[in-house]
């Protein structure tokens, strides 16, 4: 505790000040109302000060020289410390103790009671009976055990002699007193607030330079001292949003200021959703950055994260390359002061691949201040967005019985069982495997500790967080954990010399049961047959075969089939040194070394298990041995980076309007890495889970190491004049350890500019209420790699040829020959050019930014190999030959507005970005046919070709006469039920010619995302919706297949079917439904050819998040010795609109994605979920 | 504060002293240094092990549906899913398929494969050894170029002939090179292998599973024969169009005699260099032939006297192991594997088999007192069959070969009796066949397919797609003693690919065909075929007839992917499969009688449509004719 320097001045008014000033207030009201509009931002200001009156009233103490023998305090406090009561009174007063921490025992434990007593009455109750004296000093109260006399001077001088107190008044342009406003000695807290005449009075510390005023809605003004007692300041109006600082490649700049097309979001806006992925906490909030969910799955962090259509952006965090996307989704939200992503070519100063644009992230930082500790933790639970209901086993008899009937073969069963199953009497009961596997919901939690502050050397800001996220599986076994840790540290070592050391680093662990992905877990719970049994004869002890041995109770539990953890070990450094130039004015030198490892310790275990048929005959249950032998694999990854810039500053105004700005940079990446991966089975019997109890047979070891480098230099001129025109040019030459020497180097320059028409006279004197309007433009170049490294050479390998056993029982690993190699290759460029509009109505009432871009890639590699002769006898080397074309726009537009004590803001954002096929390397066209169907040069790349449908077949007639779709089968499997399709050519065959481009691709085209925020008191209030249009979703497994795998289960909508109305009797009519006749794969004709009959609209609007807080005020939380305490609920993903087909599978979910592989476009994957939250925070 | 404008000067000066492109200089940490590697004769294995691996031999992962180039077989993915050569022709089927050969799979165009061993050829003189072992090496690259082409030739008639290693300038025109005459592929086939048998020595000394003269010589046997028999069939199912006008496929039948010829000799000069005899020719019995013919495909290890080149397959690593025991044993043997039973053997391969009692004729089994055995029409209570104690002894006194190649019903497998059991007849004379219903006769339950499920079942269930729909499973090769891990890749028993009984089979086929006479090869070849029946037990020697050499061919080298080629090579596949159905032996238990006993039904196999096969077939489609401008196949 440092006192001394603590000085938290208050302004208080008097009661009958405020009644007053409510009913000016109301007069101007009522003057709006009269005189129209040209009182209307003056109405505004009023409700702001209204509200700011409110929350600083807190007692009617009153400034007055004498002020000790004027201020009343109250204090009602019972067994508590004697720092809390010093506490209490310096914030119900404006004094201040000085003290000597050696001296007197701040913890001692007190009780006091006094209503509305002077200070001099209430600091004997304090210290009767210790040997402390205390003097007050106007307002200053000295606590010492040493004699007063010998202090008295000491003091005087101390404190008297070293302030002095500045007065003056705060006014607008137009001349009327300003109430509220914020004074701050700039540097300090030291601090004071003006009255409702707009008078303030401060104390100022000796050796202060300057006073900082700030006011909501006004330009922040800072005005030096000098010798002055009296400061009065005139404030002027600022435009909302405008003055904000974006942090940009290599810098910071003002937003009214930006070139290029940057969209940021601050901590508030990143923290109003909950969510393990960061990701998730950005999506639907910032115009052209696409976020989209794959799977819900604890520790999967698998969002696609997207700027503009791009692809995978770089990520930037704090001036670092770091990382992948999931990296950055596993960032503590809380950690974070500000995200800027870059849109545009203004990428390029990051240089290769930057291509698909940047997120840039820029931590917390402390601030000179007393220690504040926060609290943050939330707990959750959360339910699938949507489940999708099977076949019981009655509907799945039908089914399958329908199945051998349809294709000629006999009843699959006969038609007392199969009555016995629709009765569904004991043994025909239906077993519902979801629901033996999955409880209802999932709960989650995470907190976060953090501290900042620091003093005039040091600041830090430091935080501690923990995150733990369950899952729906009965077992248990399915988790995700995560300690987080960051210490982000400034130090001023002289006045020109500052240092920031940053630390920050995470454990974490996926674990996940049975050795396998959820989607084979989640797939047992959709192909085992609801005929089957959990366990055999009910036995819990014997789990019961199932069908294709995929029972998912087996495959959920760890403890019979195994479990894989994976754990991530990083820890990231950063260590700088800015130095100011003291000779030069504006110039800094600065350099930066930050050293990254990333750690993964795998672990996976398969153990083997039994399942088993109870034989009633002679009560047995038979083993059926699976997944034989067990096994065990350890693996291993050490990852390394070591980046250092050195980094020239300047920056320069020149007569006071040209702002001249220059950056240069020079930046090494250096990184390597290894990888071992060792594994054993265990024999006839699993011991336990360590390698070395495993069996030396069948041990297997693999490893490898591998490194890079680039080196950079790069640059930033901007010149601006008056902030009204706006030029920028950047570049960046980069040199790639990845190519041939003579191809290694690359140049990537920007050149942008702005025009803030608003700045001009001729808008200002027009159209006042215009607060911001400029124009701007950005064109530039940036690389990307491309293929894999070391193309340029090549030699024999043993990775790619094969073995051989040329001595029994020995293998002898064979060396491939060399491929053909290509000096020349080298990366892509993408050429991005971008417009943009920026603007702004009434100081944010409307404001708005709205762009339009596109990006033209050049160089994305392909192989000649299709127009070689197959008898060459090699494939040739990548070249960089294809391109391809994005074009897109975003805007996004915002609206603020109070209503009485009600503050709110809409925001909207939009981007709809499309890609088209510039050059494809291929065959020459065979025909004008061939071009027409496989051609793709100069054609949008998003489109799918399917098949017309045409309805059901009706009657057997129909189908023999029905031109033939199913190649040389003709019509022979196809039913009355089955789809038919349009014969486009007319030519009495439906082939692939019949096929027209009539489906949008699986990747959205269109996103959009609407936040509302509100405040009203304490309460705070938000609403996020999100969606994506003009995509479409083809699922392949059982979910649109009927009794896939030769007879699994299937959705319960397929029960309604054609059917015959006796499956006994082949010659009874047809019944119809809604689908074909069910059949075995095998036998079914055309059926699930491409046509939008499996392939659905996708688009969907989703209440992805809602979320109210209270903070309590102030008063209230004082007593406890907080500072700050908001508590919250959220909920996300709480409804979605789309079409009810896709529900179960949520639209969000991407089934063609490859980053989850091996999912066959299945959706087995983690189902997307409803979640419910609540949250404390919590200030001291 | 110095101290901190030092540290700062320090950082600065390290970013600027590291301001060399040196740094950018790195290398691939995964590859080997073309100099070292060649310079030794151990580094000059390394490179033959990756070429033994590619060299296109039709063993245990040979998955002809897609062939060797596709996903699976020689680029050895590995995932060869039960699906072999057998199961496209009348030997077998595939348990829930039924496929036959058709204008898709069976394909080997591996040009880089050529382009390898052109780059070795080139490579070998510049080396640092010895003459002599350059030479041999020089004779190995021609052995592994014939080896291939005759993989090539055997599929698409006449093919390019690439000697060079062509190099890419940009122009795509000078890389085309037109394709060579079927006979001039042939006879470049014929003359590599006659470049390897110069230059071959009779022992390999790194390995007795590289090349050797021996090897080189089976190979031309077993070429020659295929030459020779296209060009003498090749009029069986001609073919019309350009590729035949320019005589890229097809040979006139008066080329057919020479190639006889080489085959003879070919043949021959293994048989006299005495290196080489049947394992265990002479059994006891029967019994002990069955057992001594198991073991040779078992571990074709024990009989380096018959083995004259093996396929080798090593611990589960990698690529070099399969997947025979776990695709093709039975699925009560399964483990909870979940691919079992997919080759099932069909009836008409074990009709073949001859009977001790009746040598040098098929022994087709026989269901009915009456004798017919040309009813395939199913299950018909009137017809007078013949009823079993068991469902084995209805094939006692079959030849011992059958038991060794295929589980029959009833056989006992790693200590399990293998049931396979199609239905009941119920006592009022309803048979139920295939259709799953279990069944309470007099208070006892009998279950279809002879079990409760199908850990105690292998036949006829056509749920799970692991059963045989035939009566009968896959023996051969499998291995008995091991209990392999149940999982893919798990088996590492060796393919033997060139066996002296084929070459003394392809002798005596080429001594039938072309009447030769000369060295008393009529009696040599009569001899030949008998010494492969003694071996498994026939004691009375039966004429050398053509149809007494093709049932022996076809019965000894059963499942070696021989007979797909024999049909290809002699044009005998369109008369096989014209309409056609492969045909199954149902086990039936008969509840009439009490006890039950068994009665059998000769049957069609369930599920199968009719096959027939397209002449043009006997050539597979050129790949990728519109970038080679290739002459494409008649008909494709």
């Amino acid at each position: 505790m440092n006192r001394l320097p603590v000085c938290v001045a208050k302004l208080l008014f008097k009661s009958n000040n405020l009644t007053l000033k409510l009913f000016k207030v109301m007069k101007k009201i009522f003057d709006f109302w009269v005189f129209s509009h040209p009182t209307l931002k003056k109405l505004i200001m009023e409700l702001k000060i209204v509200f700011l009156i409110l929350l600083v009233s807190v007692s009617n103490v009153l400034a007055i020289p004498v002020y000790s023998q004027t201020a009343k305090v109250s204090l009602d406090m019972e067994n508590i410390s004697l720092e809390q009561v010093m506490d209490e009174i310096e914030s119900q007063s404006e004094f201040y103790f000085i003290f000597n921490q050696k001296q007197i025992d701040v913890n001692r434990v007190v009780s006091i009671q006094d209503d509305n007593k002077l200070i001099t009455d209430i600091l004997p109750e304090l210290f009767n009976g210790t040997n402390v004296n205390y003097l007050v000093f106007d307002r200053k109260i000295l606590l010492t055990t040493d004699p007063l006399e010998n202090n008295l001077l000491a003091i005087a001088s101390a404190t008297e002699a070293q302030q002095n107190r500045v007065t003056g008044t705060v006014t607008d342009k137009d001349g009327a007193s300003l109430p509220g406003v914020n004074i701050v000695v700039t540097g300090t807290t030291v601090g004071a607030i003006t009255d409702i005449n707009g008078k303030y009075s401060i104390e100022v510390p000796q050796g202060s330079k300057s006073l900082t005023f700030t006011f909501i809605g006004m330009e922040p003004q800072e005005v030096s001292i000098g010798t002055m007692t009296q400061i009065d300041v005139t404030m002027t109006e600022s435009a909302i949003g405008l003055g904000e600082v974006v942090v940009i490649g290599f810098g910071t700049a003002k937003k009214e200021n930006l070139t290029g097309a940057i969209s940021n979001i601050k901590t508030e806006g990143i923290l109003t959703t909950t969510h393990t992925s960061l990701a998730q906490s950005l999506a639907g909030k910032v115009a052209g950055l696409q976020i989209r969910q794959n799977s819900g799955e604890p520790g999967r962090f698998d969002e696609s994260i997207n700027i503009r259509g791009f692809g995978s952006p770089l990520y930037i965090i704090d001036g670092i390359t770091r990382g992948s996307g999931v990296d950055f989704q596993k960032l503590n939200p809380e950690d974070i002061e500000s995200i800027s992503v870059i849109k545009d070519a203004s990428a390029a100063i990051f240089g290769i691949n930057a291509a698909n644009g940047v997120v840039i992230v820029t931590t917390k930082r402390g601030a000179e201040g007393k220690v504040k500790f926060r609290i943050h933790s939330v707990i959750g639970t959360s339910t699938p967005t949507n489940l999708l209901e099977m076949c019981n086993s009655s509907q799945y008899m039908d089914i399958r019985n329908d199945a051998d009937v349809n294709a000629g073969r006999p009843a699959y069963i006969s038609k007392e069982e199969l009555d016995k199953y629709h009765a569904g009497g004991p043994g025909y009961e239906s077993t519902d495997w979801y629901d033996a596997t999955f409880k209802s919901h999932a709960v989650m939690q995470q907190h976060t500790f953090s501290a900042e502050g620091g003093n005039k050397t040091v600041s830090y800001f430091t935080s501690i967080g923990y995150q733990n996220e369950g899952s729906f599986m009965r077992s248990g076994d399915m988790y995700y954990k995560k300690y987080n840790f960051r210490a982000n540290i400034n130090s001023n070592f002289t006045k020109n010399l500052v240092a920031q050391i940053d630390l920050s680093g995470f454990l974490d662990e996926r674990y996940q049961p049975g050795n396998k992905d959820y989607f084979f877990i989640y797939k047992g719970t959709t192909v085992s047959l609801p005929t089957d049994k959990v366990y055999a004869n009910n036995n819990p002890a014997y789990l019961s075969n199932t069908f294709m041995d995929q029972s998912p109770v087996a495959f959920s539990n760890a403890n019979i089939t195994g479990y894989i953890s994976e754990k991530n070990k990083v820890f990231t450094s950063k260590a700088s040194l800015t130095y100011t130039v003291p000779f030069v004015k504006g110039l800094k030198i600065k350099g930066i070394a930050a050293y990254d490892t990333y750690n993964g310790l795998d672990k996976s275990l398969s153990k083997s298990y039994f399942t088993y048929a109870y034989d009633a005959l002679t009560d047995n249950y038979l083993p059926k041995l699976l997944r034989s032998p067990s096994s065990i694999s350890n693996s291993y990854s050490d990852n390394n980076f070591l980046i250092l810039q050195g980094h020239v500053i300047y920056n320069t105004k020149l007569a006071d309007v040209h702002n001249i700005g220059v950056t240069l940079v020079y930046e090494q990446k250096q990184s390597w890495s290894r990888i071992a991966r060792l594994s054993r089975d265990y024999d006839a019997f699993y011991t336990n889970d360590q390698i070395n109890q495993a069996s030396t047979t069948n041990q297997q070891t693999s490893g490898n190491e591998s490194e890079s480098a680039t080196m950079s230099y790069l640059g930033r001129f901007n010149y601006d004049y008056k902030s009204k025109y706006l030029v920028e040019f950047a570049f960046r030459y980069d040199g790639s350890y990845r190519y041939h020497p003579d191809s290694r180097w690359g140049f990537f320059p920007v050149v942008s500019g702005g025009w803030r028409l608003s700045e001009e006279n001729f808008i200002k004197d027009n159209i006042p209420f215009l607060s911001n309007l400029k124009i701007r433009a950005s064109y530039g170049l940036v690389g990307e790699d491309a293929g894999n490294p070391f193309q340029y050479t090549t030699g024999f390998t043993t990775t790619g040829g094969g073995g051989y056993e040329f001595t029994n029982g020995s293998y002898l690993a064979g060396a491939a020959f060399p491929s053909i190699a290509n000096e020349k290759l080298t990366w892509y460029t993408s050429n991005i050019k971008d417009i943009g509009l920026e603007f702004d109505f009434f100081r944010g009432k409307l404001s708005g930014e709205f762009d339009v871009y596109q990006r033209d890639r050049e160089g994305l590699l392909a192989t000649r190999v299709v127009s070689l002769p197959n008898t060459f006898g090699a494939s040739l080397p990548q070249e960089n030959l294809n391109g391809d074309r994005t074009r897109g726009i975003d805007f996004s537009i915002g609206h603020n507005n109070n209503i009485g004590k009600f503050h709110y803001s809409v925001k909207a954002n939009f981007n709809f970005v499309r890609t088209m096929n510039c050059y494809v390397e291929r065959a020459p066209y065979t025909s004008s046919w061939d071009r027409w169907k496989n051609g793709n040069t100069d054609r949008w790349n998003d489109m799918i070709w399917g098949y017309s449908y045409a309805g059901q077949f009706q009657t057997i007639d129909e189908v023999i006469y029905y031109p033939g779709q199913n190649g040389t089968q003709g019509n022979l499997k196809e039913l009355p039920g089955d789809y038919k399709y349009e014969d486009i050519t007319g030519d009495g065959v439906i082939n692939n010619n019949d096929m027209l481009p009539l489906l949008w691709n699986g990747q959205p085209k269109l996103f959009y995302g609407i936040t509302f925020n509100g405040q009203w008191k304490g309460f705070d209030f938000n609403a996020l919706f999100q969606g994506s249009g003009k995509y479409t979703l083809k699922f392949n497994a059982n979910y649109v297949t009927v009794l896939m795998f030769n007879g699994a289960n299937q959705p319960a909508y397929f029960w309604d079917r054609w059917h015959l109305s006796d499956p006994y009797d082949p010659t009874s009519a047809w019944v119809a439904g809604k689908y074909p006749p069910s059949r075995m794969n095998k036998d079914v004709g055309s059926m699930y050819k491409e046509s939008d009959r499996w392939r659905y609209d996708a688009s969907y609007l989703r209440f992805k998040n809602l979320g109210i807080g209270y903070t309590f005020a102030q008063t209230v939380i004082k007593k406890v010795g907080l500072s700050n305490l908001r508590v919250y609920c959220n909920a996300s993903n709480i409804f979605t609109i789309c079409q009810k087909i896709v529900k179960p599978f949520d639209p969000e979910k991407l089934p063609e994605s490859t980053a989850t592989a091996g999912n066959f476009n299945s959706g087995y994957t983690y189902p997307l979920t409803k979640s419910f939250n609540f949250g404390i925070n919590v200030t001291f | 504060m110095k101290l901190f404008k030092y540290i700062f000067c320090i950082i600065i000066a390290i970013a600027l002293s590291n301001c060399s492109e040196d740094m950018l200089d790195l290398k691939p940490k995964d590859m080997l240094d073309v100099n070292t590697l060649l310079g030794d004769p151990a580094g000059v294995e390394v490179i033959m092990a990756n070429l033994y691996y590619k060299l296109p031999v039709e063993d245990f992962l040979y998955y002809p549906r897609l062939g060797y180039d596709q996903y699976y077989g020689k680029t050895r993915n590995n995932l060869n899913r039960g699906e072999i050569c057998a199961q496209l022709t009348d030997d077998a089927n595939y348990t829930d398929k039924s496929t036959i050969l058709d204008n898709t799979g069976l394909e080997y165009w591996d040009y880089s494969y050529i382009r390898n061993i052109n780059q070795l050829i080139d490579i070998i003189p510049t080396l640092t050894i010895k003459d002599e072992d350059k030479a041999t090496l020089l004779a190995e690259c021609s052995f592994l170029r014939a080896y291939a082409y005759f993989e090539m030739v055997k599929r698409y008639g006449g093919v390019p002939i690439i000697k060079i290693i062509q190099e890419w300038t940009g122009n795509v025109e000078v890389l085309k090179v037109p394709r060579n005459t079927e006979k001039e592929t042939w006879d470049f086939v014929m003359s590599e292998c006659d470049v390897a048998i110069a230059g071959l020595p009779e022992v390999n000394k790194s390995s007795s599973r590289r090349a050797n003269k021996f090897v080189a010589l089976a190979l031309k046997s077993r070429a020659a024969l295929h030459a020779a028999s296209v060009a003498k069939y090749w009029n069986k199912a001609p073919l019309i169009g350009t590729a035949v006008d320019q005589g890229l496929v097809g040979m006139p039948a008066s080329d057919a005699n020479g190639y006889y010829i080489q085959c003879i000799e070919a043949s021959e000069a293994i048989m006299n260099s005495g290196k080489y005899s049947l394992y265990m020719p002479t059994p006891a019995n029967p019994a002990v032939a069955a057992e001594n013919y198991r073991k040779l495909f078992e571990d074709p290890n024990v009989a380096p006297m018959e083995s004259i080149f093996i396929s080798g397959f090593v611990s589960p690593i990698r690529e070099q192991a399969h997947n025979y025991d776990v695709m093709f044993g039975p699925v009560q043997c399964s483990q909870g594997w979940n691919f079992s039973g997919r080759c099932n053997p069909t009836l008409d391969l074990v009709d073949i088999y001859e009977s001790y009692s009746n040598p040098g004729q098929s022994a087709p089994i026989v269901t009915t007192t009456d004798g017919v055995t040309n009813d395939y029409n199913g299950y018909k209570a009137s017809n007078p069959y013949i009823r079993w104690d068991n469902t084995y002894d209805i094939f006692n006194g079959k030849d011992a070969r059958l038991f060794a190649s295929v589980i029959l019903p009833g056989t006992t497998w790693k200590g399990i009796t293998i049931v396979i059991q199609a239905g009941y007849v119920q006592p009022d004379g309803v048979a139920k066949i295939e259709t799953k219903q279990d069944i309470t006769v007099n208070g006892v339950k009998y279950y279809t397919f002879g079990g409760a499920n199908t850990t105690q079942y292998s036949g006829f269930d056509l749920f799970s797609g692991t059963q045989t729909l035939t009566g009968f499973s896959l023996k051969k090769f499998l291995q008995e003693a091991v209990n392999v891990t149940p999982k893919a890749e798990s088996s590492t028993s060796d393919w033997v690919d060139m066996r002296y009984a084929e070459v003394l089979l392809n002798y005596a086929e080429a001594v039938v065909e072309s009447g030769y006479t000369a060295n008393d090869a009529q009696t040599k070849a009569f001899e030949a075929m008998n010494s492969t029946r003694r071996r498994a037990g026939h004691t009375v020697d039966i004429p050398l007839t053509l149809t007494n050499v093709f049932r022996e061919r076809r019965v000894e080298l059963a499942f070696e992917n021989k007979r797909i080629w024999d049909l290809l090579r002699r044009r005998e596949y369109h008369e096989v499969f014209t309409g056609t159905v492969r045909h199954a032996l149902a086990p039936v238990l008969d509840l009439r009688v009490d006890p039950p006993k068994y009665i059998f039904v000769r049957k069609y196999r369930s599920s199968e449509t009719a096959k027939t096969f397209l002449p043009r077939q006997y050539y597979r489609s050129i790949p990728d004719v519109a970038a080679s401008g290739l002459v494409q196949n008649p008909e494709y």
